[in-house]
């Protein structure tokens, strides 16, 4: 046996492995670089916002400078109306995406393994995916009343789709190698689907629960503006009635800054779920 | 004493319906790839099968190790007749088939966690395994971080980790490097050693064939049997070097003169089947 080729093979892969460690920070920085590009255009953007009414381009009354907009916001956020309102729609958007975790998951796993139960439910599944969340508003009202429960429904309808399709794709695509492994050391069916099934299935359900969570959200304020007492919703649909501009654009603003933190937790979270895959490629072989 | 013992083995696949081949010019549903497969294995022995493509190597290892059933005849491991995976049996596949969400350590205890072995003593075991094939320090790493013959040696280190009685390699070198193939083949020898467990391993290359075995099965073209049986009487323990040696040669030309035919035959085999 050669000595020196052994060697090499290790140094192969040692040096696969300083190029993954030195790989993560690198990109983390273009992608900080690529953010800081993109300032500018923004920056144009509120200055406009903030110049355009006040040098009668724009009614103040319709779109009131930034600053006004900022002031109604720290108001907001003083008297405590804008971290309530926050709180009731998150509450209710997380619910909903919840339930639908609990029951697409166990559903896509069976469809997505025994094709014969994906048959008989398949197509109930396309005719419900296909009919709107806000249709059906409505129909919820009446079944659950004017209360939370109606909202939370909408929230799970609207998410429960994208994590469905996910999880049956992703348990679809699993290797067949890797069961074939599996059972080759004796696992069990139970074992099969724990350890290998879900697992193999986790980036694909992690990218149908991003879209799901973001779902989530923009069915709480849709069912909000529509019929609702509270939640942000309810109070950037009110302050229009209201003619309470500042406190409107308020609310958007704060959407806008839940969409992006939320966005950027997922893309973390799916990350650090599927770090073995990110370290793929470019892997020796 | 007899580990393996194959009798009259039969594999007939069936397309789907409506899918069809020509064979030797009638078009069938139903493709012939194992024909009879008759051999005794030893206890201990390292046997390599070695035919042309699609002459069923992979099935017979698949019907050996429960995870494929004969169309008829029957497969023993032991006593038993083989109708599922068993326990004492362990495979090593071709592309490694790690699980890429477990580090290497994990990997091992995979085997070991679907057996029911407590928590402490599969890590102790994982680690000993890994140690054993110089992986010592890449417990933690992710198979995406290993070359491709680490990845092989932690699924080497997998398959023996549940002490297996027979231990099926389905051209588990196939993918790698030449340089690492002479590594891993020479490891291999080095533990199977110690371990004496019975070793059926499926090859494409004569070389590997003679190198690794006590005897080299060659098996015949579509649908497969045994055409003949070469004895490797070579000394052990091998070194790469006895390649070189005109024992050596012969040894693998008797191989190469048997295997001659049946890779014309297969080759004209798939030319019919391309038409």
């Amino acid at each position: 046996m050669s000595v020196t080729s052994e060697n090499r093979t290790h140094d192969a892969a040692a040096f696969s492995l300083w190029r993954h460690r030195f790989a993560f920070p690198i990109r983390m920085g273009s992608g900080l670089a690529t953010i800081l590009k993109g300032v500018p255009l923004l920056v144009v953007f509120f200055a406009f916002w903030e110049a355009a009414p006040r040098l009668g381009l724009l009614n103040p009354i319709f779109f009131p400078p930034l600053s006004v907009v900022v002031e109604a916001w720290l108001e907001m956020i003083r008297t405590g109306v804008l971290g309530r309102n926050i709180g009731i729609s998150l509450q209710r958007a997380t619910l909903g995406f919840a339930l639908a975790v609990a029951v697409a998951l166990p559903l896509g796993v069976l469809m997505g393994r025994y094709a014969r139960f994906e048959q008989l439910t398949d197509l109930m599944v396309q005719t419900l995916r296909n009919t709107s969340q806000f249709a059906l508003l409505p129909v919820f009202i009446m079944l659950l009343g004017i209360g939370e429960a109606s909202k939370v429904a909408i929230c799970f309808y609207a998410s429960v789709f994208f994590l469905l399709v996910n999880t049956i794709s992703g348990v679809k695509s699993v290797d067949p190698l890797f069961l074939k492994a599996a059972r080759s050391m004796g696992a069990s069916d139970l074992d099969i689907f724990v350890k290998v099934i879900l697992p193999a299935s986790i980036p694909s359900i992690a990218a149908g629960a991003r879209l799901a969570v973001k779902a989530s959200i923009v069915a709480v304020i849709g069912a909000e503006m529509l019929a609702a007492q509270s939640g942000l919703g309810y109070l950037i649909h009110q302050s229009q009635l209201m003619m309470e501009t500042p406190d409107m654009y308020a609310g958007i603003l704060t959407l806008t800054f839940i969409g992006l933190a939320v966005n950027y937790l997922l893309v973390a979270l799916e990350a650090r779920a599927t770090a073995w895959r990110g370290q793929a490629e470019g892997a020796p072989h | 004493m007899d580990r393996i013992r194959l009798e009259d083995v039969r594999k007939t696949f069936t397309l789907k319906a409506g899918q069809t081949v020509s064979l030797g010019g009638v078009p069938t549903n139903r493709i012939p790839v194992l024909s009879g497969v008759d051999l005794t294995i030893r206890k201990g022995e390292f046997v390599t099968l070695a035919g042309p493509s699609g002459s069923g190597k992979s099935v017979l290892l698949d019907i050996i190790g429960g995870l494929t059933e004969a169309s008829s005849g029957t497969a023993y491991v032991g006593a038993t007749p083989v109708t599922r995976p068993d326990p004492s049996t362990a495979y090593v596949f071709q592309q490694y088939a790690l699980f890429p969400w477990r580090t290497a350590q994990q990997n091992i205890e995979f085997a070991l966690e679907v057996r029911g072995v407590p928590k402490a003593e599969r890590r102790e075991r994982a680690r000993r395994y890994l140690a054993l094939f110089g992986l010592r320090g890449f417990e933690d790493r992710y198979p995406a971080q290993l070359s491709g013959g680490m990845q092989q040696r932690v699924a080497i280190a997998r398959a023996l980790s549940t002490d297996p009685e027979v231990l099926l390699m389905d051209e588990p070198f196939a993918a790698l490097d030449a340089q690492t193939r002479d590594i891993l083949q020479g490891e291999l020898l080095r533990i199977w050693d110690e371990i004496k467990t019975t070793i059926v391993f499926v090859t494409h290359s004569i070389d590997e064939a003679v190198y690794l075995a006590d005897r080299v099965v060659v098996m015949t073209a579509r649908p497969g049997t045994v055409k003949e049986i070469i004895e490797i009487d070579l000394p052990r323990p091998r070194d790469l070097e006895i390649r070189n040696t005109a024992a050596f040669a012969r040894l693998r030309g008797r191989v190469w003169e048997v295997l001659r035919d049946e890779v014309t035959k297969a080759q004209r085999d798939w030319q019919i089947a391309a038409h």
